[in-house]
């Protein structure tokens, strides 16, 4: 599947009683509210998910895959997101929750900490060859790609074009494992399990690769009383993985999903760490407009701390963070990814994107460019009579928007409670 | 239709010293060419000139109007700002020249880089400045197709 429209986000009408959380929240203003209903408008949506923390009334929910559906496979991978270790009290360690995963039903589970070293590793040599342009942006985020290409599209080619730890970890499994094990590929479900409801969006419509090598993402809020009734099962397992801990993890890859761990082990470039969708559209407003120049990364995660901050995780993002804070510190700093491994698969481009990421397709009032312009005046007009009180009743987020939505023939001026018309020539 | 029919303008007041809300009006502009169907290199050329001269006002000026004429052709920004005025325009327009303080740097501003890169950005540069009351940049970026590359 590769449709560029494909969403994670979605709202259930049944539940949908017409408030306007959503609608208020969206940072792209990409819902309306009618007959009763929220909607999403699909060319503006970024599966940011600040919708889904909002409603009230459990109406947004986002596509994630079901364990159920990994039937088909014959041999079922889990790959899951480092926020996992943060999600079970201090005593629980991460070899236990893997160990736990793999009673849950996965053959396999494999943990994602060096591989986000060695994406830090590759990062590293990518700035080091390409002094230009500055700042480089991550590709971690599926959110902030997915804003790139819909609001910042001259930002496109400053994405570094490394793939993110999920999927490189992927193509390495699935390059590996099905001569290892005499499987064929597809019977190899390869899943994510993730605290975002966009991975899935990276992954049915990747921006970067022709397919994604992952098979789906599971949310943690959905595995999680699994996990914790295999982990209370099992004493002896614990105290097995306690003593004869068989994962070597990164103290540098451990701290990836708290904003700034991307960038952390970098040891000769300047980052800097931005997380929370609005602060991010507003450094990246700043970066279109010619700034941060200085900077040679930028790291973008729109979830609040990073993606420890995800919606779909479970535990509060602040104890979270705090006990991956303690893991990265157990870990210590060194390194556990040979430089040689990185340098090979980094020339042999393994760890590249197959191609770079386009804008899509623009959203001007009108494509004739002397209609848009009328349209940009009649707009102005609109706005003016408006009462900029922006209360939503109208159906659209703000004055300014039902606005523009009346010059592009989807709303009327009539549909503001405040303006009274004998409808004008005008409109 | 005739030309001053497709000519889309706008004025955005900038004032002196609010860096609470910099890059307002370079945003609004940016967005407002997007919206107008302007290729997306232009647009960018466009921001990175609304905010450069955004931020020269933000700095050093009392206040100024950025008035904005927009036509399918061109992009026409004027920046008149009551200010102090620059004593030696070739010398400002140096880069790396700059006469920001070190508060100002601090904020990351102030690298010398404003009217060089302005000047870099535009089609047409003008600029005129009188000590003591102010300057006036005009500045024409050509739509693509019909300017620099």
């Amino acid at each position: 599947m590769n449709d560029k429209n494909f969403h994670a986000i979605h709202i259930t009408k049944d539940k949908c009683i017409g408030c306007v959380h959503c609608m208020s929240a969206c940072p792209t203003r990409a819902i309306r509210v009618g007959d009763g209903k929220a909607r999403i408008i699909d060319q503006l949506c970024i599966d940011c998910a600040e919708c889904l923390r909002v409603c009230p009334h459990e109406a947004v929910h986002s596509h994630t895959t079901s364990f159920a559906s990994l039937d088909a496979f014959d041999y079922k991978v889990a790959i899951p997101s480092t926020v996992i270790y943060g999600q079970f009290g201090p005593t629980v360690v991460p070899n236990e929750i893997l160990s736990a995963l793999r009673r849950v039903g996965f053959d396999e589970v494999y943990d994602l900490s060096s591989i986000c070293e060695l994406n830090c590793a590759a990062t590293e040599e990518y700035l080091n060859e390409h002094p230009r342009p500055r700042p480089y942006i991550t590709a971690t985020c599926p959110v902030v790609v997915r804003i790139i290409q819909r609001r910042y599209p001259s930002l496109c080619g400053q994405i570094l074009p490394i793939e993110p730890p999920r999927e490189i970890a992927a193509k390495i499994l699935r390059t590996i494992l099905p001569k290892a094990l005499g499987i064929p590929a597809e019977k190899i479900g390869i899943i994510h399990i993730t605290p975002c409801p966009a991975k899935i969006v990276s992954i049915n419509s990747p921006a970067t690769l022709a397919k994604s090598y992952l098979d789906g993402a599971i949310s943690i809020r959905d595995i999680f009383p699994q996990i914790l009734k295999a982990l209370r099962k099992s004493d002896e397992d614990a105290m097995m993985r306690h003593l004869f801990p068989e994962t070597l993890f990164s103290g540098i890859g451990m701290g990836w999903p708290l904003s700034g761990g991307e960038t952390r082990g970098l040891k000769s470039h300047r980052a800097v760490a931005v997380s929370g969708i609005r602060d991010t559209m507003r450094v990246l407003d700043e970066v279109e407009g010619g700034l941060l120049q200085d900077i040679d990364l930028l790291e973008c995660t729109v979830c609040p701390d990073g993606c420890v901050g995800g919606p779909l995780g479970v535990e509060n993002r602040f104890l979270a963070k705090s006990r991956i804070l303690e893991l990265v510190a157990a870990a210590g700093e060194h390194a556990v990814v040979d430089q040689k491994d990185v340098s090979r698969l980094y020339h042999k481009n393994f760890l590249s994107f197959d191609h770079p990421v386009t804008p899509t397709e623009p959203r001007p009032l009108d494509h004739d460019p002397a209609r848009a312009i009328d349209k940009a005046k009649l707009r102005e007009e609109l706005v003016a009579e408006l009462p900029l009180k922006d209360c939503g009743v109208c159906g659209a987020p703000d004055c300014r928007t039902l606005a523009d939505d009346i010059v592009r023939g989807y709303a009327r001026l009539e549909d503001c409670p405040f303006v009274k018309t004998a409808p004008k020539e005008k409109r | 239709m005739s030309v001053a029919e497709s000519t889309f303008r706008r004025e955005f007041p900038v004032k002196g010293g609010d860096f609470a809300k910099a890059g307002t009006a370079a945003c609004e502009i940016k967005e407002l060419l997007k919206d107008l169907g302007i290729d997306t290199t232009t647009v960018r050329r466009a921001a990175i000139v609304a905010y450069e001269a955004e931020m020269n006002v933000i700095m050093y000026a009392r206040e100024a109007r950025m008035d904005l004429t927009v036509s399918p052709k061109e992009i026409h920004l004027i920046i008149d700002d009551r200010g102090p005025g620059i004593p030696d325009v070739e010398l400002a327009l140096t880069e790396g020249y700059s006469t920001a303080t070190a508060e100002m740097r601090e904020l990351g501003f102030g690298a010398g880089m404003g009217l060089p890169n302005i000047k870099r950005n535009a089609d047409v540069f003008a600029i005129d400045s009188e000590v003591g009351r102010g300057t006036r940049l005009e500045i024409t970026i050509r739509t693509n197709g019909h300017g620099k590359p």
